[in-house]
């Protein structure tokens, strides 16, 4: 299948704002997505953006035929009970997407090493996964971090992930969670507030 | 120690910041790994466009015998986005030099970090720790800090530069 990976525009963003959904969904977490498009515009597409995100679309033959994200409500809920937590998405358009997939990275810094890309989110709608577009997507994050003088791609992946555990692997990723221990902390919410009321006064 | 100041890292700042930096790494049993110079520091966050913001802590030099440092203690961090949640601030590293651990410095970074998270609009503070390092989980647990790692089983993964240069020129679509 021929596709076609770019650069994401500002009208891009209803399109990714779908899909960050649906990758929510498939991590079993999509009561934690808080972003509308609209945030995505304002942070991705400012005089100094917070992320840089490619698309990956297919060509008019091959775009999706019907509403078939699980997210498209159509005046109709289609996720049973969870739902009501959903962002109800009344994006798609009646002749299907042609956009199917995308990448979201920033960069970042190693104090070690120096300039570092992060790799935020891949996702490939189902129905166009194995066709090489997952591939595509993360070839071009590399050659823009290579571009930029970035020594090393990082991203990281839930352990019960398999499917995409063995698709990074077998391109030479490495887990450094089991092999040299690292772990992801964070203060979230009320922690950090409590933090922040107590800092010394400027 | 009644008396150090924080505030945000100048260029000048840079030969400490390294330093800093590799005691950190000598602290993680990972002293040859720092291949980063002072060149690289001053242009990556003092240039064009940085890639880190950076506070210090220091000491008066009036209180400090010839030779001692000034500047005893570094946090290092950037702002990330989580297209859940939107912008983060994430602590890429934070060290106080061991004779002045114990009063109170590491707190206030931790808090000043938190500061500038909450009023530059980020909901969270994302930071990594390795699993030996039960001295800092602890120091980050006891302020309300979540393992992810172990409470929704994120794994961090790299892909090294070799690898990247073997897939950014692999077959086009």
């Amino acid at each position: 299948m021929h596709f076609k990976v770019r650069a994401a525009a500002k009208e891009d963003c209803k399109e990714i704002s779908r899909m960050i959904m649906e990758l929510a969904v498939y991590e079993n977490m999509p009561d934690q997505v808080k972003t509308s498009h609209e945030d995505l515009e304002r942070d991705g597409f400012s005089p100094n953006p917070f992320y840089e995100c490619l698309v990956a679309e297919v060509p008019d033959e091959h775009k999706t035929k019907d509403a078939s994200s699980s997210l498209c409500v159509g005046g109709q809920d289609t996720l049973g009970s969870s739902t009501r937590q959903v962002k109800r998405l009344k994006c798609c358009p009646n002749d299907g997407y042609t956009v199917v997939g995308y990448a979201l990275y920033f960069y970042t810094y190693s104090t070690w090493k120096g300039r570092s890309v992060y790799m935020e989110d891949l996702y490939v709608m189902p129905d166009f996964r194995g066709k090489g577009i997952g591939t595509g997507l993360m070839a071009k994050v590399a050659q823009v971090g290579v571009e930029k003088q970035c020594v090393r791609l990082q991203f990281s992946v839930l352990e019960w992930n398999k499917p995409s555990l063995d698709f990074y692997i077998a391109k030479g990723a490495e887990d450094l969670t089991a092999k040299e221990g690292w772990h992801f902390l964070r203060f979230h919410g009320q922690s950090l507030d409590t933090l922040a009321k107590e800092a010394p006064k400027d | 120690m009644d008396r150090f100041k924080l505030r945000k890292a100048e260029p000048k700042d840079v030969p400490d910041i390294l330093r800093l930096i590799k005691e950190l790494a000598k602290y993680e049993d990972m002293e040859d790994q720092v291949i980063l110079t002072e060149k690289d520091l001053l242009e990556d966050g003092f240039g064009d466009h940085p890639f880190y913001h950076c506070i210090v802590a220091e000491v008066p030099s009036e209180k400090q015998s010839n030779n001692s440092p000034v500047v005893i203690g570094f946090a290092m961090y950037y702002f990330t986005y989580d297209p859940w949640i939107g912008k983060l601030l994430y602590l890429e590293d934070f060290f106080v030099m061991e004779e002045y651990r114990g009063f109170g410095i590491g707190s206030e970074i931790l808090k000043l970090l938190s500061h500038t998270a909450v009023k530059t609009r980020c909901s969270s503070m994302h930071f990594i720790v390795a699993e030996g390092n039960q001295a800092s989980i602890e120091f980050y647990k006891r302020r309300g800090a979540a393992d992810l790692s172990l409470e929704e089983g994120w794994r961090l993964f790299k892909i090294d530069k070799s690898s990247l240069l073997k897939m950014s020129s692999g077959p086009k679509e």
